[in-house]
């Protein structure tokens, strides 16, 4: 080995360093960039988020004192139900259960606290739940929720399908007698803003699934043996009303 | 074995793209699928659930440009074990509900039994993808080979020039 190989070899272990740090120093900012990247990504999330929680949410007159459910009936056990429309097992109760529900409430026993959630969307293809969460909202308004919801559930769409549109809703609620005025609701979309608030409040509230059904507080199965059940046993256990 | 790691870096770019682009259109639903798991209180649940669609669609990107290979392999590597927890833990507690990995979450309507294991088994197999690409990073048609090529590294390149 001469001295001048000595100093090549030098000279190349310092260029090599450099290249070095110069790689380390990129690779350093193309980690920051990565970064950025996901916390962009975070940010985005969050604001939409923010900003679809936020703003002004129509109530219908009919609602509950939380403003999340159609009351129907004046009896002192409450029965709360959580359904979606486009839920097939959400169909499934219904038409069990939904005779012995109406005697209930005609016999003074219940107030029937309906939530209905939109928490399906995805299940059709152009917001069926929260669409029709609101048009039985407007339905509510006319004084016929009950009416209109069983009109919903006859018609129900096949999940994964597109739903009825905004103006088939309408054509269902003027054949079952509802007026202008809920045309020009559903038209408007005046409680859209509501179907987003009903499903919040209901993931607030624990629910996670359709169909719950609650008697007094209680969490009983989906079906009118068990609310009948469950009544019973409320109306002997506390016979004053407590709303 | 650049070429095994870009197969690698793509299926779970793939991954991570498919998941979050079926939850980004339905925020709420995706912040009810965290809410199921019951390990969080709702508001922040909610707002985990509105994020994590975002964060997996980014984390998609980077692994599909293959920018910063190495640190989004290791961001899904955690993720993955996030997952797995999450699940395991749902299953051990007896929760009824689907995962909501892709798509769907929630409680599972009465009469439909969970899949919890197939879900681990299938995160475990992203969680050894993302271990992969930790240990072997460079990949072909990746950014960090253009911005960044590798230099003289224990003298790797010129064994490869010398071939």
């Amino acid at each position: 080995m001469n001295k001048r190989n000595d100093k090549r070899s030098a000279a190349r272990v310092v260029r090599e360093q450099i290249q070095r740090e110069k790689r380390r120093k990129r690779t350093a900012w193309i980690a920051i960039v990565a970064v950025g990247v996901l916390a962009i990504g975070g940010v985005i999330g969050w604001s939409i988020y923010a900003s679809q929680k936020a703003g002004q949410v129509n109530t219908p007159a009919q609602a509950n004192a939380d403003g999340n459910a159609i009351m129907t009936g004046t009896g002192p056990i409450i029965v709360e139900d959580y359904i979606d429309f486009i839920c097939p097992y959400c169909k499934v109760y219904h038409d069990e259960a939904n005779a012995t529900l109406s005697q209930l409430i005609e016999d003074g026993k219940i107030t029937l606290v309906q939530h209905p959630v939109a928490y399906l969307d995805r299940y059709s293809t152009n917001q069926y739940s929260t669409r029709a969460s609101a048009a039985a909202a407007c339905a509510a308004d006319d004084g016929k929720f009950d009416v209109y919801t069983n009109a919903l559930f006859a018609n129900q769409p096949k999940e994964g399908s597109a739903g009825p549109t905004d103006e088939e809703l309408i054509m269902l609620g003027t054949d079952n007698g509802l007026s202008e005025s809920f045309a020009q609701c559903v038209r408007d979309k005046k409680y859209v803003s509501w179907a987003g608030k009903v499903s919040s409040d209901a993931s607030k509230a624990g629910v996670t699934g359709t169909p719950t059904i609650f008697v007094n507080g209680k969490k009983i199965q989906a079906s009118s043996a068990a609310i009948v059940a469950a009544v019973n046993e409320a109306s002997t256990a506390t016979p004053s009303p407590t709303s | 074995m650049q070429w095994v790691s870009l197969l690698v870096r793509l299926g779970l770019a793939a991954v991570f793209l498919t998941a979050g682009a079926l939850k980004v259109t339905d925020l709420p639903a995706s912040g009810r699928a965290v809410v199921a798991y019951e390990l969080m209180p709702n508001d922040l649940a909610m707002t985990v659930g509105a994020i994590q669609p975002f964060f997996e669609i980014a984390l998609g990107l980077l692994l599909l440009l293959g920018l910063a290979t190495r640190f989004a392999a290791w961001v899904s590597a955690a993720t993955m074990v996030v997952f797995i927890s999450g699940i395991v833990s749902a299953w051990a507690r007896g929760l009824n509900i689907d995962c909501g990995c892709f798509s769907k979450g929630g409680h599972l309507p009465p009469g439909q039994t969970p899949s919890y294991l197939p879900e681990i088994l299938r995160d475990v197999g992203f969680l050894a993808m993302a271990i992969f690409l930790i240990i072997f990073p460079a990949s072909r048609f990746s950014l960090d080979g253009w911005l960044n090529p590798v230099v003289q590294d224990e003298g790797e390149q010129t064994h490869e020039q010398a071939e």
